[in-house]
């Protein structure tokens, strides 16, 4: 298998995989703590390279941290959840841009940390991605129906004596997974593009939860190969068109969801008159 | 090299000095617009509009070299800020449509760079900027940049604070909402161009939420916090750039200004965040050991944005 096939399985394993979890983000608005973890495993990624071990075993590491951290913002007093997360998000650039400059002579190169750089990916990602997929398709199938309830009716799940912090944690849990292994195809800035479009996508245009859950894969999968190929004939960065790819079909359901809220078809405006209503 | 060396011993230096000059105001700007963003709520469109300045870097660079620098950002932020807004008042604003919006712009950025010559360095500087390399000439551009963002800022002060706190209130008494929201994304967007120059577009965010937030755990008066918050902001960012400074010099370890900079703004939240605990925690036991029966204080008094009900999430939702 050439580098640009492995490309593209890398881009349709990784496009899924986000997706399906993106659905999850998207449905329960964690879109910007999904963004901080993404900036924030940077400097585990760094320090990963700098030590030798994997990169995506620091940034799983860094971005437990963070969420640790975050939480813990959380809940003192007059910081909300999005202080934390733009907290976190910005400490973490600085620490992982401080750690590089310490570290001279990287093996990695900064910008395919945060930008990807998927031609480069190697088996090893591409089963991480894959099993970290097949572990969040097994949980939504489990408990999918607490995840939904959650979801949609949080006080009617609190009301039926169920505890949010599980589904709370199962949720960031597989969030930050996801994340961590769509780091080699599009890096840290952009790895929200594959978790928030293709699901808020999927979103305008499936009226349902399941099919949110089975159409989001399919964009990000679609993304990633168009992605791909473009960068290949376009000649630029593959990362970045990637996420334009991803862009690209959020505004076609936009613009699909626009059009079918217009009246195509005229409908004869039903009127009642005193004389229909003697009649009849 | 000694301590007082560091704090004010360099800054004789011609570049230090214009450094810290550019660093001060912007630093008391950010701070004054970022209690605005907080009181609102503004953090993630915040982000978006760092995210979307980053193409105007990268065009006005590859048009103008770093003349260009400024006139291309400030373009692409009133862009994004009046799209943003737009966004907002249409109703499609939820925080993944703003997650989209920046991704799309910053890929932009990075393919307009990617096209260029020395891909590597020029990313790396447009992401973590240049602070201390900032040429004598566009010293005045940037503060002229700043003076209008905490101008339109100013002139709205009160209507702002009232639209923070009452939404309804504000439009009843005939405060045009869309005009409001435009003259603080605007305001903030030139926070952004003026500090993606100087520190990098990937750390303005500190700069506008990290005073704010530390603002809003030292004072409970409203009209402290900005103040507080400015004081906050220029301390830090003095403090930060003598601390590169001396590991630069002294330490010979080649520590980046402006991450710097932001790690120190970083750890000062740090800082204030531990005092309030501990504060909490004496004030605490004070009244379980006294028995006093004081205002039940609510845990974290809601910030004026997330007063409105949150709407649960609903898979149809346009």
């Amino acid at each position: 298998m050439g580098y640009f096939e492995r490309a593209l399985v890398a881009a349709i394993v990784i496009g899924a995989g986000t997706g399906f979890v993106g659905a999850l983000v998207v449905l329960r608005r964690r879109t910007f703590f999904a963004q901080a973890l993404t900036h924030g495993t940077y400097p585990g990624a760094v320090a990963a390279a700098a030590i030798g071990v994997s990169v995506p075993l620091g940034a799983a590491a860094a971005s437990v941290v963070l969420v640790g951290v975050m939480a813990g913002i959380a809940r003192v007093g007059r910081q909300g959840a999005q202080v934390a997360a733009g907290i976190v998000l910005t400490g973490g650039f600085a620490a992982g841009a401080i750690l590089q400059s310490l570290l001279p002579g990287l093996p990695v190169q900064a910008e395919s940390l945060l930008v990807g750089s998927i031609l480069t990916v190697n088996d090893g990602d591409i089963l991480l991605a894959a099993s970290v997929a097949i572990v969040s398709v097994i949980t939504v199938a489990v408990f999918g129906k607490e995840i939904a309830f959650s979801t949609f009716d949080p006080p009617g799940f609190r009301a039926a004596g169920y505890r949010e912090w599980p589904i709370e944690l199962l949720v960031l849990g597989l969030t930050a997974a996801t994340v961590v292994s769509a780091l080699p195809a599009v890096g840290a800035i952009l790895a929200i593009a594959l978790i928030a479009a293709p699901a808020a996508a999927a979103r305008l245009v499936v009226p349902t939860y399941r099919g949110i859950l089975f159409t989001a894969p399919v964009i990000g999968a679609a993304s990633g190969v168009i992605g791909v190929l473009a960068s290949r004939v376009l000649a630029v960065a593959a990362g970045p068109s990637i996420a334009l790819a991803a862009t690209g079909f959020f505004i076609v359901a936009l613009v699909i969801s626009k059009l079918r809220g217009l009246a195509w078809r005229r409908v004869a405006i039903p009127v009642e008159t005193a004389e229909d209503a003697r009649t009849a | 090299m000694t301590l007082i060396d560091a704090l004010f011993g360099a800054f004789a230096l011609p570049f230090m000095a214009r450094a810290l000059l550019v660093m001060l105001v912007l630093a008391v700007v950010a701070g004054v617009v970022g209690v605005l963003v907080n009181l609102r709520g503004l953090e993630f469109i915040s982000d978006g509009l760092t995210h979307a300045v980053f193409p105007g870097l990268a065009i006005g660079l590859a048009l103008g070299g770093t003349a260009g620098l400024v006139p291309g950002a400030t373009v692409a932020a009133l862009a994004a800020a009046v799209v943003l807004t737009w966004l907002d008042r249409a109703g499609i604003t939820s925080d993944a449509a703003i997650a989209i919006v920046l991704t799309a712009m910053f890929s932009v950025g990075v393919i307009v760079v990617s096209r260029g010559d020395d891909y590597a360095s020029e990313l790396e500087a447009l992401l973590f900027g240049r602070v201390l390399t900032i040429p004598p000439e566009s010293v005045v551009p940037l503060i002229l940049v700043c003076l209008v963002a905490v101008v339109a800022v100013a002139v709205t002060m009160k209507q702002q604070v009232f639209r923070a706190f009452d939404r309804s209130g504000s439009r009843a008494v005939g405060d045009s909402a869309l005009a409001l929201d435009l003259t603080l994304n605007a305001a903030v967007a030139l926070v952004v161009v003026a500090a993606a120059s100087t520190v990098g577009t990937l750390l303005v965010l500190a700069l506008l939420i990290v005073p704010g937030a530390a603002a809003r755990l030292m004072t409970e008066r409203l009209w402290w916090l900005f103040p507080v918050a400015a004081g906050f902001a220029a301390l830090m960012a003095w403090l930060g750039l003598a601390v590169g400074f001396a590991g630069s010099v002294a330490g010979g370890v080649d520590l980046p200004a402006g991450s710097t900079i932001v790690a120190v703004f970083v750890v000062g939240y740090g800082v204030v965040l531990l005092g309030r605990w501990i504060a909490d925690r004496r004030r605490g036991s004070a009244v379980r050991a006294g028995g006093l029966e004081t205002r039940p204080t609510p845990a974290g008094a809601p910030r004026p944005a997330e007063t409105g009900a949150p709407r649960p999430a609903r898979a149809g939702e346009r």
